[in-house]
């Protein structure tokens, strides 16, 4: 029976509360381990396709007709437009439409940061675009930019009232305890750079909006178009097959889509805006940079009395304070915790998600702290960790719906016993030390969520469903579970995703939500499918028989077999934990670092494709050691311009920069969470990479670093600092 | 902008282009606007002779080189990807523009034009720390940096000069950062045989990374001859001493940085 719902929704750690409708979940989990299909490693279903080039991502889609449009932004961090004339863009060859403020509700005279959009054009080439777009006239009034966000908090300009979270008594956590350890840690602006930069591809066909945009959420990007032109949601048909990553910024429409929207409206012919990597580099969003100021009370034994953490979330002209107090709240026992979390509005890009935004931020400071504190308390960092757990959610005291982070402990030990022999590697000039640092985060997925399994008379099945597979490999996985749950094998399953016009609701892939959203109610789907076939095969006399000898008296006939994400468990905190353990060389007289292995053990529940799982694995690390050694978006000081808009300043990782990487998943199926007891892996694997690293420095070396990145500029500052402290012999963290 | 295959080494005035790594990023970020190119792949010599060098030789070509100083090979070897490598040529990369992303952007700065150092004031963390008053850009090449250690001569399409003076540091009275004449073209390098020779490389990942700072070093008989790159707005030759040096706020590290790889470069030669 359908039911209606009040519940909780969490996005990249947002929560809201809304109505849902949801079915029950009648169906038991299946046994822990690996089954037929599900638990075992698949390829992916796309890879010959993706491989070969014949998967159509938006960046590929060349429409009859189409036009290419390109944005005026502003070159300033803060500017009104003082004077605006399109006639000389109009002029030029191949220019069909020119829009400004007033034409599209994204276009504006006043512009709060670099990038913001004015005017666009669409012309028959790109080229020709971007020329009409330098010829446009416009004069700039330059107004006085707020930079710095210490300032702009001090100053008011922020958004909305500070976060205050408090439980105990944080004063009197700190009274009792024997040593208190403090630091300032900073991390840096860094660029999500999915391979497929923004863009769209839009077309009216009649009343109806065809819309093929780069996105994590075809839905959302339905609704948001809908309601912005003030027109029926089924009016709007949003298609996105194959995408090129997103990592977050991808949640929205984008001002490129509704200036796409309003040229194929003027001239009646589709229209492309895609961003350039430049426009990529400044627009498109960004993990903001962050301050925290921390400060860990203990016992002589390592329980901890009192945390307290004042941070700043330079958010930029828009967007959202993300949780960077989370780790600090929700990662260990402690009763006595206060934080203070300002979100500064500042004259810059605005901050847009960014695989786990926030607890990567938050991770890096509070575990490169614990470290400290270990180093004070001369105890093991792991043991210190261990003493620490949270048996409950620390928050709220709700039992965790499943909690194996002392397992992943257990099971990180060989590679943490692995420092003695690391650190015997170390040279005069290279010294080897190892890390460690623990993971929370969310991951749990919710509804709504639906899907279709539709089974034909030659036993080959395909899940409906309007989900998107932004590059993490849901297809596949979709395609185990339905296979699973069907008995069939996994080539005979086709998804269909993609397409809000092809199948139902289906939630966002953002906040590790796909597998855990969106496999339940594929499961879900398949077991209908299933009981339809067995009841027909007890009419048949064929009870027990395998699917396709049932279903081939069809003919033209099909199963249609309907589900529908279940609630998740009432009153019970649904998240995800790990554990990475870095090995890194340091060159003390350079600066260079060498991240030489890491392993990664974590918990989310039950793991539907191991192979895919760990590209997971791989794909958060990676990224996470490109935040935490040399990505960095650098502004002007003085005008808050964005100077690392290309990919020769802003340094990605490549391959030789990636180590050895062992990943590890505790796969015990969450059993209070859905028909699957799976959790999300898509953000979990980049939370702890970085603070890993900067501990595993510290080992090595005593060098406490407390910027990411850890840039030889600081790392050789660091050095210098721990040098300094050995020769006073004063001690750490103070 | 048109462009024609070059039949002879004049090419009347129009921009060279070779592998087209340099030009062609700068053609696209509206640095370079030339009326005509004229791709000089067929006139410039490419290859490797008694020590002399062509021109169109491709840095790839250089790093798999065995009769090539060492110091050499290896600042190809480290220098851009191995796509790039494949296709940049030897004289292209001598005379490759700063990476100053100021530059870069097109803002109004000295070297274009106008009277602001903008990396000065601003963020110059991977800029010059020498010869950086008037301008902080940084030279980024790797492959410069090896023949200054190593002494050698540039052969153009009018004169020889000693690869140091085919660079010049921009100042008031004259911005240019290299001495080469319009429609000079340069055709070969002449390297002397040193005894040993190295380059080390520091940048901001492991590979594919302009330097931060390189320091190539030469011994010769009884002299040694230490060049650095990406420390001063051209290949700088190092006078044994970095009391010099004149960092900015956010770079004094490559002093230090600088330093470590002067002594180390110093004693794999002993």
């Amino acid at each position: 029976m359908a039911r209606l719902i009040r519940t909780e929704k969490e996005v990249e750690g947002r929560y809201e509360e809304v109505f849902v409708v949801v079915e029950e979940d009648a169906l038991d989990q299946w046994p822990a381990g690996p089954r037929d299909v599900v638990g075992r490693p698949a390829t992916r279903v796309d890879g010959l396709e993706r491989a070969r080039g014949q998967a159509v991502f938006t960046a590929d889609l060349k429409l009859p007709g189409m036009l290419h449009a390109a944005v005026l932004r502003s070159p300033h961090a803060h500017a009104r437009v003082a004077r605006l004339d399109l006639a000389p863009a109009l002029e030029l060859p191949g220019v069909h439409a020119a829009i400004g403020p007033g034409d599209a509700g994204v276009l504006q005279r006043d512009c709060g940061f670099q990038g913001a959009p004015v005017a666009a054009v669409c012309a028959a080439t790109p080229a020709q675009a971007r020329a009409a777009v330098a010829a446009i006239d416009v004069e700039w009034e330059e107004l006085a930019a707020v930079l710095d966000p210490e300032e702009a908090v001090a100053a008011g300009h922020v958004h909305g009232e500070a976060r205050v979270r408090e439980r105990g008594d944080v004063e009197a956590g700190f009274a009792a305890a024997d040593v208190v350890v403090e630091g300032e840690y900073r991390t840096q602006v860094v660029l999500h750079n999915s391979l497929e930069t923004h863009q769209a591809v839009v077309q009216w066909l009649g009343d109806t909006l065809e819309v093929h945009i780069s996105t994590q959420y075809v839905w959302g990007v339905r609704r948001d178009i809908a309601a912005t032109l003030g027109i029926p949601a089924d009016k709007v048909r949003v298609v996105c097959t194959y995408m090129g990553g997103g990592f977050g910024s991808k949640n929205d429409p984008g001002d490129y889509t509704f200036v796409a929207i309003e040229l194929a409206r003027r001239t009646g012919r589709p229209v492309r805006c895609a961003l350039s990597r430049r426009e990529e580099n400044v627009v498109s969003g960004n993990r903001n940079a962050t301050i925290q100021r921390l400060r860990i009370g203990a016992k002589a034994d390592g329980t901890l009395t009192a945390l307290e953490g004042e941070y700043v979330n330079a958010v930029g002209f828009d967007g959202w304070s993300s949780p960077v107090e989370g780790p600090m709240n929700q990662l260990y026992a402690c009763l006595n915790v206060r934080t203070v979390t300002h979100a500064a509005k500042t004259n810059q890009p605005p901050m847009k998600a960014f695989r786990a935004p926030g607890f990567v931020e938050g991770t890096f400071g509070l575990e490169a702290l614990l470290d400290v504190l270990a180093a004070r308390l001369e105890l093991d960092p792991l043991e210190l960790r261990r003493r620490n757990h949270a048996a409950s959610e620390p928050l709220d005291g709700r039992s965790y719906s499943g909690k194996n982070l002392l397992e992943c402990y257990r099971r990180a030990e060989p590679h943490w016993e692995r420092r003695h022999e690391v650190r015997a590697r170390s040279t005069a000039t290279v010294k080897r030390g190892v890390g460690m640092a623990s993971q929370v985060w969310y991951g749990g997925g919710g509804p709504p969520s639906y899907a279709w399994v539709r089974v034909g008379a030659d036993g080959r099945a395909t899940v409906v469903t309007a989900m998107q597979d932004i590059g993490t490999g849901s297809r596949t996985a979709m395609a185990q579970i339905a296979a699973e749950e069907l008995g069939i094998p996994l080539e005979h399953v086709t998804v269909s995703l993609g397409d809000t016009a092809r199948g139902p609701f289906a939630s966002i892939s953002a906040g590790s939500s796909t597998i855990p959203s969106m496999g339940p109610a594929v499961r879900a789907a398949a077991a209908d499918a299933r009981r339809q076939i067995e009841e027909i095969a007890e009419q048949m006399g064929k009870t027990g028989a395998p699917v396709a000898e049932v279903v081939s008296v069809l003919e033209s006939g099909q199963i249609l077999g309907k589900g529908a994400r279940g609630p998740n468990p009432a009153g019970l905190q649904v998240l995800t934990f790990g554990v990475q353990v870095a090995e890194v060389a340091v060159d003390v007289e350079t600066g260079e670092v060498w991240v030489e292995r890491i392993a990664a053990v974590h918990d989310v529940g039950r793991v539907i494709n191991p192979l895919g799982a760990s590209s997971q694995i791989e794909g958060g690390i990676v990224q996470g050691i490109g935040h935490t050694l040399s990505e960095h978006r650098l502004d002007d000081p003085a005008s808050g311009v964005v100077l690392t808009t290309g990919l020769d300043a802003y340094k990605l990782p490549t391959i030789a920069d990636v180590p050895e990487i062992v990943g590890e998943l505790v796969d015990v199926p969450d059993a209070q969470l859905t028909n699957l007891g799976s959790k999300g892996l898509g953000e979990p694997p980049i939370v702890p990479t970085a603070a890993a690293i900067a501990n595993a420095i510290r080992d090595a070396t005593g060098a406490e670093v407390h910027e990411l990145p850890i840039s030889r500029e600081e790392l050789l500052r660091a050095l210098r600092e721990a040098r300094e402290r050995e020769r006073v012999g004063a001690p750490a963290g103070v | 902008m048109e462009l024609r295959r070059a039949s002879e080494l004049d090419t009347g005035g129009a921009t060279p282009i070779a592998g087209g790594t340099e030009v062609v990023p700068l053609v696209r970020a509206g640095l370079l606007r030339p009326a005509e190119l004229v791709d000089v792949r067929g006139v410039v010599p490419r290859g490797v002779e008694d020590g002399t060098i062509g021109a169109g030789t491709t840095l790839a070509e250089l790093e798999r080189e065995p009769s090539i100083p060492a110091a050499l090979r290896e600042a190809c070897r480290l220098a851009a990807s191995p796509q790039i490598r494949e296709m940049g040529s030897l004289g292209g990369n001598l005379l490759q523009a700063t990476r100053c992303w100021y530059w870069r952007l097109g803002w109004e700065c000295r070297l274009h034009g106008g009277d602001r150092c903008f990396a000065r004031d601003g963020e110059h963390r991977e800029h010059a720390i020498f010869a950086n008053g008037y301008c902080a850009s940084a030279h980024p090449s790797d492959v410069a940096a090896a023949l200054l250690a190593l002494d050698a001569t540039v052969v153009t399409t009018r004169r020889e000069l000693p690869v140091g003076e085919l660079y010049h540091v921009p100042a008031g009275d004259d911005r240019r950062t290299t001495t080469l004449e319009a429609g000079e073209l340069i055709v070969s390098v002449r390297v002397p045989a040193a005894d040993a020779s190295v380059y080390l490389k520091a940048g901001g990942r492991k590979l594919f990374s302009f330097p931060l700072v390189g320091v190539a070093a030469a011994r010769t008989g009884g002299s040694t001859r230490i060049a650095l790159a990406g420390v001063a707005p051209v290949p700088w030759l190092h006078s044994g001493s970095f009391a010099a040096a004149s960092p900015l706020p956010r770079n004094a590290y490559k002093v230090e940085l600088a330093e470590a790889l002067v002594r180390r470069a110093l004693a794999a030669l002993a």
